[in-house]
């Protein structure tokens, strides 16, 4: 694939060749642009035999682990957890904010390790929801600390994890809901993808966790939750000049989609069973259309799902009648249709 | 970059590490200070390959005479109270109660935190109710060699055996909670130790 100071190389000769640019200029115009970073083969070597050394020293440590008395196998794993945090430390001294975002997301991961170590060494007995809870705050408090998106996407993956320890449906209490804000707001800050990504996720997952308490509740729940991911996808549309903006906007949109559609089988009949077929059309032909327009593949590509799922349920449900299904096809055909007609016509004015 | 990143993440670090050593140090003072509670356990698959190797924990006891199983089954996590009282070098189930004074209330001299459920088990040649205790103690750690002589041990043995029963140690701290000190198998203690 070729990188974009190539891509704008060839850009830039086409638009020398008709006249837009002085040829002067082209030196100059490319470089504003750095080559992307490169990892040679010594470097990717380097790499993979720091990771065999580490899996052979894990390997040889757990070998011996029943040999190794309590205290020094405490011991070790705090070593452990210090040399990994102390490498972050030093990295950051060294400016090399690669390597120190990845050891402080290693480090994280050995924390938690660590305390489930811990409990098994001492034989205290805990709870894996609050073990699974701390380590994610552990992971949160380096990720602040460090400055660290994969440190912070830890902390998401633990606590969300531990939503789902132990007892998920007795439980009344749901941090991921909270979290994820957060998560979303430190990958602003930072403009991280990875967090992004991993912060949509995550308030998907806290909002279907809510869920779970208000079971009762049933689609009424789902369809409040498609309506707030469908008001902050509205949102991060706003905002959608920033990378991470456009990151939120597609899982937003997956996630509206995806409680819209679920909401569709919690004993809905009659006429709310077809309206409801009929909105799932309309909205999934709205996600394509704003997918395309926004040039969002992910959008798009929910949109095509979601319209495809809708088709498979309709044709599940056909005991409203296949006349029904058919009437159905036809007013969401005639809707997209006029919509289509509308907005050309509005563009062309 | 930031400048003061490197003594951040050192304090983070830091932190979190004195943070997991006060863990185990209050664990082993409430540990030390609790008082020492021996329950009968039987012998159940000993061994994890993910967690490690250790004995699982049953403390399942038959009910006294005239003792009638409790009327709801409780788990450690719904939060009652069970009264516990001495009786022949180890200690019985008397009650399960919402509180501590509940528990307290029928004869027992020591409450802790846990819930119980009842079954019919053969005690030797006669079927009989017994309890089940579940306060939160359900494993013992050990390397495999440790392990597996106890799993023989355990099971080398019958319930209603006369051999002397196989025993939990936990010590049961001021907050109701149970924690782990040692097993008792074949007549031979082995505690929990730094070491």
């Amino acid at each position: 694939m070729a990188s974009y100071k190539a891509r704008l190389a060839r850009d830039v000769d086409d638009w020398i060749a008709a006249g837009l640019v002085p040829a002067e200029n082209r030196q100059a115009i490319l470089d504003r642009v750095s080559d992307g970073r490169r990892i040679d083969a010594s470097a990717a070597l380097a790499v993979i035999g720091a990771l065999l050394l580490g899996a052979a020293a894990i390997a040889f440590v757990a070998a011996n682990w029943g040999a190794i008395p309590r205290f020094p196998r405490f011991g070790l794993i705090l070593g452990l957890f210090l040399a990994v945090a102390g490498g972050a430390a030093w990295a950051a001294k060294a400016r090399r904010p690669l390597l120190t975002n990845t050891l402080l997301g290693v480090a994280a991961l050995v924390y938690a390790a660590a305390i489930g170590l811990t409990g098994q060494i001492f034989d205290i007995a805990g709870d894996p929801q609050r073990a699974l809870r701390s380590a994610g705050l552990a992971a949160g408090l380096l990720a602040l600390a460090g400055r660290s998106s994969a440190a912070g996407v830890v902390a998401l993956a633990l606590l969300g994890f531990g939503e789902f320890a132990g007892e998920f449906d007795g439980g009344t209490s749901r941090w991921l809901i909270f979290a994820a804000p957060v998560g979303m707001a430190l990958a602003w800050l930072w403009t991280s993808k990875p967090l992004a990504h991993a912060s949509s996720l995550a308030l998907i997952v806290g909002l279907f966790a809510v869920m779970a308490i208000y079971e009762r509740w049933g689609a009424t729940s789902l369809l409040a939750g498609a309506a707030v991911l469908a008001g902050l996808a509205a949102l991060a549309r706003q905002l959608s000049e920033r990378a991470t903006a456009q990151i939120h906007l597609a899982w937003f949109v997956w996630g509206a989609l995806l409680f819209y559609g679920l909401a569709g089988f919690d004993e809905m009949q009659g006429g709310y069973l077809i309206a409801h077929r009929a909105g799932w059309l309309v909205i999934s032909a709205g996600a394509v259309a704003l997918g395309m327009h926004e040039r969002q593949g992910m959008v798009t590509a929910a949109g095509v799902v979601s319209m495809i799922a809708a088709v498979c349920a309709i044709l599940f449900d056909l005991g409203l009648g296949l006349m029904t299904a058919a009437g159905l096809f036809a007013v969401c055909a005639l809707i997209a249709l006029v919509a289509g007609g509308l907005t050309r016509r509005r563009a062309k004015a | 970059m930031i400048r003061a990143l490197p003594i951040r993440i050192i304090a983070a670090a830091a932190i979190l590490v004195l943070l997991l050593v006060g863990v185990v140090v209050s664990e082993n003072r409430a540990r030390a200070a609790g008082r020492e509670v021996l329950l009968p356990m039987e012998a159940v698959d000993p061994r994890n390959l993910l967690t490690g190797h250790y004995v699982a924990l049953q403390l399942t006891q038959q009910l006294g005479p005239g003792q009638a199983c409790p009327k709801q089954t409780w788990g450690y996590k719904e939060g009652g109270w069970l009264g516990l009282k001495p009786a022949d070098g180890h200690h019985r189930f008397v009650a399960v109660a919402q509180t501590r004074q509940a528990a307290l209330s029928g004869g027992a001299d020591v409450a802790v935190r846990g819930g119980v459920y009842c079954s019919r088990m053969a005690f030797g040649d006669t079927q009989t109710d017994a309890v089940t205790l579940d306060i939160g103690v359900d494993r013992f750690h050990a390397d495999q060699d440790e392990a597996l002589a106890i799993e023989k041990a355990l099971r080398a043995r019958r319930p209603g055996d006369a051999s002397p029963p196989a025993l939990v140690v936990v010590s049961v701290g001021q907050d109701g909670r149970a924690r782990l000190k040692g097993l008792v198998v074949g007549g031979k203690r082995t505690d929990l130790t730094w070491w």
